[in-house]
């Protein structure tokens, strides 16, 4: 087969897996957003709108943020089809991304190229399905144990889940981070201890939190960039 | 019928699981299709098996991880949303965090099942869902000009990204840490002063578990770099979560 050929192929393949995936994101989006109001319905509960601006002009604005990076940052590894799958499936940091660089690198293709495009939605589409069947698996073996797990001398573990979160996350990111890390936690805790009735709204507390580790962060990049253009 | 009972109840499993089985099908034709094109491009198919069984195996044990993260949420928001929520777009961390921002926006005290409501739950599960959409939003209208722009040369040739996201990998990393920082903040503020400014009688409990969360990741990092095992890696976040939450039931007998 000659190069025309096989390229013209290849841009036909791209350009119907850009319809895929789009038409896929449209009903995997209405599927999602529609799920919890079925769920509303069904237990005659509706989402209260209200509560729901006032939590995402909370947390909703960070992960907006986190989005843009994560898409800026990733779409150039996993090619077309990788991306529309990867963020339908999700899980990109601890395994979409890690799982395609790896198989890239173990089959030897190289970024760019054809062959990178058909390795990385392979390992993409193979890894989400091998989740979902062992979350299905696991699932199905979670339900004769539910009476066990709503049982109330579990109850203190599963009201701890976000501080078990929190302690693990902040181990992994203070880490090697503390420059960064140390103004907004004691900026934070003294917030808190001066003014506890803020505890009630800690996700708000994030937006400044936030934009100040984000500041020294881009200090700290301006001032490693200066040096590196200083020693050239 | 108890909040629980019926955030377990089948109807549920039938929204999430017809849900989860779209997301499969398209995932399985995505590789049909990448299989196909692969052999219509002329790639050796001992290579694309070799990816396959690579992803596959790769794959089992951050799904283990990712499994523990649906026991661990199972207790307040029941069993068929978190199972849906980490099966589809979601991640054990962001869907912790946006389920206890969702609680607080919705009155709760926090992320508990002791003190969820349905109501509370349907407007958690909206806030879930829509918080991380963004990505899906981004690849809707834009997947195709910025593949075609990136095919241009806007990546270096390992494939990762150019100097110019070289600030974006560091932003995100600085902005959790600026979320991590307002939570332990709170839990530090709550035991100062949540029994009175400076009083130090306010709960402990929530500071006592984040410190063991944190003991334990260490453990896992050391485990990881010392014995050279990646591997460990896929477990750290939601094995330091199991045991700190299981150092909450014996923590919470002391208070």
């Amino acid at each position: 087969m000659n190069e025309q050929n096989k390229q013209r192929i290849y841009e036909s393949y791209l350009e119907r897996t850009h319809r895929l995936g789009r038409i896929s994101v449209v009903i995997t989006l209405a599927l999602l957003l529609g799920a919890p109001f079925l769920i509303g319905a069904y237990l005659q509960a509706p989402p209260d709108l209200g509560a729901f601006l006032k939590g995402f002009l909370s947390i909703g604005l960070v992960y907006f943020v986190s989005c843009v990076a994560e898409y800026l940052i990733y779409v150039p590894m996993l090619g077309a089809g990788g991306t529309y799958l990867a963020f339908i499936t999700g899980n990109l940091i601890n395994m979409k991304i890690p799982c395609a660089v790896t198989a890239r690198d173990i089959v030897g293709v190289k970024s760019g190229t054809p062959e990178n495009e058909i390795i990385s939605t392979l390992s993409i589409a193979v890894s989400s399905l091998v989740t979902i069947l062992v979350l299905a698996l696991g699932v199905l073996l979670l339900i004769p144990l539910q009476p066990f797990l709503q049982s109330p001398t579990l109850q203190p573990a599963f009201d701890n889940v976000v501080p078990a979160l929190f302690g693990a996350m902040a181990c992994k990111y203070y880490r090697g981070n503390l420059r960064i890390a140390a103004v907004p936690l004691l900026l934070m805790a003294l917030l808190f201890t001066l003014v506890p009735s803020l505890t009630g709204s800690t996700s708000f507390m994030i937006i400044p939190s936030g934009a100040v580790a984000i500041g020294l962060a881009w200090l700290c990049y301006r001032r490693e960039q200066r040096e590196q253009e200083a020693l050239k | 019928m108890n909040i629980l009972s019926q955030l377990n109840s089948g109807m549920l499993y039938l929204i999430c699981g017809a849900v989860i089985l779209f997301v499969a099908v398209m995932c399985v034709v995505f590789a049909v299709r990448a299989w196909r094109a692969g052999k219509a491009v002329g790639m050796d198919t001992a290579k694309m098996r070799r990816a396959i069984v690579s992803s596959a195996t790769f794959a089992v044990l951050p799904s283990v991880g990712i499994l523990l993260g649906v026991i661990a949420l199972s207790g307040s928001l029941g069993t068929p949303w978190p199972w849906l929520r980490l099966s589809v777009i979601g991640a054990l961390h962001y869907e912790t965090q946006v389920a206890e921002a969702a609680a607080e926006a919705a009155g709760l005290p926090g992320l508990s099942a002791s003190s969820m409501t349905a109501t509370a739950f349907s407007t958690i599960a909206l806030l879930m869902s829509v918080c991380i959409i963004w990505g899906m939003v981004f690849s809707l209208f834009n997947c195709k000009s910025y593949t075609r722009r990136l095919s241009g040369g806007a990546v270096k040739k390992d494939g990762r990204p150019s100097a110019l996201a070289g600030f974006g990998d560091r932003a995100m990393t600085a902005m959790f840490i600026g979320l991590v920082s307002a939570y332990i903040g709170s839990y530090i503020g709550t035991f100062v002063s949540g029994g009175g400014l400076f009083s130090f009688a306010g709960s402990w409990l929530p500071l006592a578990v984040a410190l063991v969360g944190a003991a334990a990741m260490a453990v896992f990092l050391l485990i990881k770099e010392k014995g050279k095992a990646d591997w460990v890696e896929s477990f750290s976040i939601a094995g330091s979560m199991l045991a700190a939450m299981s150092a909450a039931i014996f923590l919470g007998k002391l208070m």
